[in-house]
């Protein structure tokens, strides 16, 4: 077998060969090996993520009219490195009143839900399980964050810790929704949850027949997770640092870095249901070159994601709220059945994705437009009130 | 610019200052001490006499209260400065009371905004007001013991009452104070406390007893109350080591108190220890953001007691320090708002790259960026380099304009930040005026109130200027009221740099011990952040009798609490945020 149509298969089945020849069963040969395959993705992602916070660094410094890092290695790329021994060796402290085997597990858990993740991600065709309910399985590992959020804000005992956590229920609760809706529409035009499968099938990238449930997309997750405008429970200025006020050390470290690895998975999954994922030139001719493709797609979401957070005040919680319930949340029930029936009358026609495009553009100009005249109507309310008593 | 069609807060003028003595034959005297001004009234008929003056004679802002120790007359006396904001001078009047038990009827039914002046006279100087709603220690700790602007009181490391302190040169040779005065030895504490123990009562008690709790039962009859959460003192947006303590229901605020003092070094007495000239750099360390206009209202001061005119280069050198100091000042304004409201350091790294040119000139001038040192009695120390002006000009005609229009494009119209700021925090123009509120402050409320035009000094009266107004009292009304003041403070600037005569900086001859004679002086400025105010009593010594700041920093979070009630915890670090304060000047 070729190893470079599908490198992973070739070691896997060498690996397993390797153990058999041990005189290993072959479902324990089996098992190990799988285990192997996903500390060596652990590892690469770890590392994966230790680059992001450099390029984190780089981007926010870019935005703000500086340099960044640019003192420990060549362009400040080993400052991440510095930061973790400082993380590593710093004072383990527990404040008091704390419920520690649940603040000690918030951490581990909020990574976990991070890494759950890369296990559906589909970073070529060849890596990242095509699990037939993919896109349920987000969602669900998405809620995780979440539980270890209210975890480490609960067991901090600390008030702002507290209502950070206050603050995620209300945000998991409301842009779950949307977001949902927003997945069904690359599902639907797929006919499966499986993400590689849904990659697959674009053969057009869902940006061209969606770009609607793009934008739906992009708001929710950066409500998922948590980045500016919608960094309501860290809210540095209001909250300090929200859940994790009371962490310091690598467990601070470890919810930093699954944050911004939780924005980079994200930027994968956007490339992965909008911008076809590990799709591009050649790629059928070398299958690994789609992993080239997908990084790039990924940081160039990711990067995206940074621009949100580094030019945007921050919404007040009831606004962030009323946006989701009174807009994004109606406006999603309205996109699912439009989209698919658009999708079902056109899917046959010679200008399929030409028609989606124009349909996308017919629904937000008529969104725009109604917004607009309601606004302007409860403006003249407001207004022609305030006259009749001034 | 928008100035409100009728501003029906604004009591019109009925009366005149020198009505006063008239209207009260017999009970309200002027003060006749030599170099002194103003009424003098019994404490008996204080509350009736002010509130003629609030309400017929129109004077509806009261401006500062504080306190003074007279102690060779064995008196205490409290000194009001009220003004109409319609404009005009001051109507001065004190009332005096017995130093072994000074008790005065509190002026807070009158103006709201004596509450924390009054507070800092009963710490600082032990005179209880009768009638105030909370009368705690402000400035220094609960437990602390004494009142230490009290000529009587002794600090720690206790020399001499004035500078210079003749016992540090015995023998010509310098000897630590901390050498010869042991610490434990001239430190006194409460009564019955023991430092090594801490067993005085709780000091907060107060505080959380002052904060208005709402325990109810819910359907189960469970007993819940709020939650109280201390904002502060480490806090990332408190521009400090400033703390709110807060009640919380859910989200909203339903009570709030400022505590402050963290900072509090008291300078009053400082500058009581000092001689005029040694005044000069302490007022820099005040507002550290604005030390050009610290300078200001404190030479304008000593300048009053001493009769002596501003040369006329000096004059313009300082509108243009005061201008750009009030440039950089609401720059960084912008930048931090911006920061309260959860854009981290984008906004503000943007407005400091304009800020570093400004101090730049600054630097030039005065030799320092921050702490400038620039002023002094009768002009300035030095002149401004022609190649610090030309760059100035260079900033004021070119640059600053366009930036500040880049900077608009950037932030008003976005739709997070209209979000945020309109319709929150709002604070009526009656209520500014009963809570003392000055500068951007009262001008968002809609009342168009700027020293600057309203009682003018310096040359101010010379250029052609707005006074920066918004009717809407919210916090986008206190935004934009600062773009328009730097708008407007870049006309003055461009008046400034085009009429700006040669000649000497300085009208008198320059000397480090000035003699100042007996008497009582005012000065005060429109300050970037308020009114900023400086009392200076001299009793012909080289070092002031009294020296007081009215600090628009401390005196403007009067309103906090009234501001934030009913908002979310996160319109109260952004109406905190537009108060514009800095804890150098407010725990002076």
């Amino acid at each position: 077998m070729d190893f470079w149509s599908n490198p992973v298969k070739f070691l896997d089945d060498w690996l397993t060969g390797v153990f058999s020849g041990w005189g290993m069963a072959a479902d324990a040969a089996r098992v190990l090996t799988a285990f192997v395959g996903i500390l060596v993705l652990i590892t690469l992602v770890m590392v994966l993520d230790i680059f992001l916070v450099w390029l984190e660094r780089k981007i926010v410094s870019r935005f703000q009219d500086r340099i960044g890092p640019n003192r420990v290695g060549p362009f400040g790329l080993i400052q991440p490195f510095a930061d973790i021994i400082k993380l590593i060796i710093k004072e383990n402290i527990y404040p008091v009143g704390v419920d520690k085997a649940v603040f000690n597990l918030a951490p581990v858990l909020m990574m976990m839900s991070v890494l759950l993740l890369w296990a559906v991600l589909p970073l070529t065709s060849f890596l990242g399980l095509d699990l037939n309910v993919g896109v349920l399985y987000v969602i669900g590992v998405g809620a995780l964050g979440t539980v270890a959020i209210i975890m480490a804000g609960w067991s901090s005992n600390n008030k702002y810790a507290l209502l950070g956590s206050f603050r995620q229920v209300a945000v998991m609760i409301s842009y779950e929704i949307p977001m949902v809706a927003a997945l069904l529409i690359p599902t639907i035009f797929a006919g499966s949850m499986g993400i590689n499968s849904i990659v697959a099938a674009q053969d057009t990238w869902y940006i061209v027949l969606a770009p609607l449930a793009f934008l739906l997309f992009l708001v929710s997750a950066t409500a998922e997770l948590g980045r500016a405008p919608f960094d309501l429970t860290e809210a540095e200025s209001e909250l300090i640092a929200g859940h994790h006020i009371e962490y310091s050390g690598m467990k601070f470290g470890l919810f930093y870095a699954s944050e911004l690895l939780h924005a980079f998975t994200f930027g994968g999954f956007i490339a992965a249901f909008f911008f076809g994922g590990w799709r591009g030139p050649w790629v059928e001719a070398y299958p690994a070159l789609g992993l080239f493709y997908f990084i790039v797609k990924a940081t160039i979401a990711y990067w995206l994601f940074g621009w949100i957070k580094y030019t945007f005040p921050r919404i007040r919680i009831d606004k962030m709220l009323d946006l989701n319930w009174k807009f994004l949340v109606p406006f999603a029930f309205v996109l699912v059945p439009f989209l698919a029936l658009m999708h079902a009358l056109l899917r046959e026609t010679s200008f399929y994705a030409l028609g989606m495009f124009l349909a996308n553009i017919a629904l937000g100009w008529a969104t725009i437009e109604i917004l607009r005249r309601r606004a302007h109507g409860e403006r003249a309310k407001v207004e022609g009130a305030v006259e009749m008593h001034g | 610019m928008t100035t409100p069609a009728s501003t029906p807060t604004l009591r019109p003028a009925q009366g005149d200052a020198s009505d006063l003595a008239a209207r009260f034959p017999g009970v309200v005297s002027p003060d006749t001490r030599p170099g002194f001004s103003g009424f003098t009234i019994p404490a008996d008929k204080l509350v009736e006499v002010a509130t003629i003056i609030r309400d017929e004679l129109g004077y509806d802002l009261l401006s500062s209260v504080t306190g003074v120790d007279y102690l060779p007359e064995n008196k205490m006396e409290v000194v009001y400065h009220a003004y109409k904001t319609t404009g005009g001078p001051a109507l001065v009047f004190k009332v005096q009371v017995p130093r072994d038990n000074p008790v005065v009827a509190s002026m807070t039914p009158i103006w709201k905004g004596a509450e924390f002046q009054e507070r800092e006279a009963w710490d600082l100087l032990g005179i209880k007001f009768t009638g105030h709603p909370d009368l705690r220690r402000i400035l220094m700790w609960e437990g602390f013991e004494g009142h230490p602007l009290r000529k009587d009181w002794k600090e720690a490391f206790y020399e001499e009452d004035a500078k210079p302190f003749k016992s540090r040169w015995p023998d010509g040779k310098h000897v630590l104070a901390e050498a010869r005065n042991p610490f434990s030895d001239n430190l006194r504490f409460p009564s019955g406390f023991d430092p090594e123990k801490m067993t005085f009562a709780d000091p907060e008690e107060a505080l959380y007893r002052s904060l208005k709790k709402y325990t109810f039962e819910d359907a189960d009859g469970i007993q819940a109350d709020h939650i109280i959460v201390n904002l502060g003192p480490q806090h990332p947006s408190t521009h400090g080591v400033f703390r709110s303590a807060v009640i919380l229901d859910g989200e909203t605020v339903v009570s709030l108190k400022p505590v402050m003092g963290y900072l509090h070094r008291n300078h009053d007495k400082i500058g009581e220890r000092n001689t005029f000239l040694q005044i000069i750099p302490y007022t820099d360390r005040l507002d550290y953001f604005c030390s050009m206009t610290n300078n200001h209202g404190y030479v304008l001061a000593v300048e009053k007691l001493m009769g002596i005119q501003v040369a006329e280069r000096a004059e313009y050198i300082r509108v243009i320090m005061d201008e750009i100091t009030r440039i950089q000042n609401h720059l960084i304004f912008f930048g931090m708002l911006l920061n309260d409201l959860g854009a981290m350091y984008t906004p503000a790294l943007y407005a400091f790259e304009e800020r570093e040119l400004i101090l730049d000139i600054f630097e030039a001038a005065a030799g320092s960026r921050m702490m400038c040192n620039y002023y002094r009695f009768g002009g300035v120390v030095r002149d401004v380099p022609a190649e610090a002006l030309q760059k100035l000009r260079d900033l004021v005609f070119d640059r600053l304009p366009g930036k500040i229009d880049e900077m608009e494009r950037l932030l008003t119209e976005n739709d997070v930040l209209v979000s945020r700021l309109k319709g929150v925090g709002y604070l009526s123009a009656e209520d500014a005026i009963n809570t003392s509120m000055t500068g951007p402050m009262l001008r968002a409320s809609g009342v168009p109130y700027d020293i600057r035009r309203a009682d003018p000094y310096s040359i101010y009266d010379r250029f052609d200027f707005k006074v920066a107004c918004r009717p809407d009292g919210d916090l986008y009304a206190r935004y934009m009221v600062r773009v328009d003041e730097v708008r407007e403070s870049i006309k003055i600037l461009q008046q400034a740099l085009k009429q700006i005569p040669e000649g000497p900086t300085m009208s008198v001859k320059p000397q480090y011990q000035v003699r100042v004679p007996a008497g009582e002086a005012y000065g005060r400025i429109e300050s970037p952040k308020g009114e900023l105010g400086y009392y200076v009593i001299s009793n012909g010594k080289p070092n002031p009798w009294r020296y007081h700041i009215r600090a628009s920093s401390f005196i403007n979070l009067t309103a906090l609490e009234m501001m934030c009630k009913g908002e979310k915890i996160a319109d109260f670090v952004a109406i905190l945020g537009a108060i514009d304060i800095v804890l150098g000047e407010l725990d002076r």
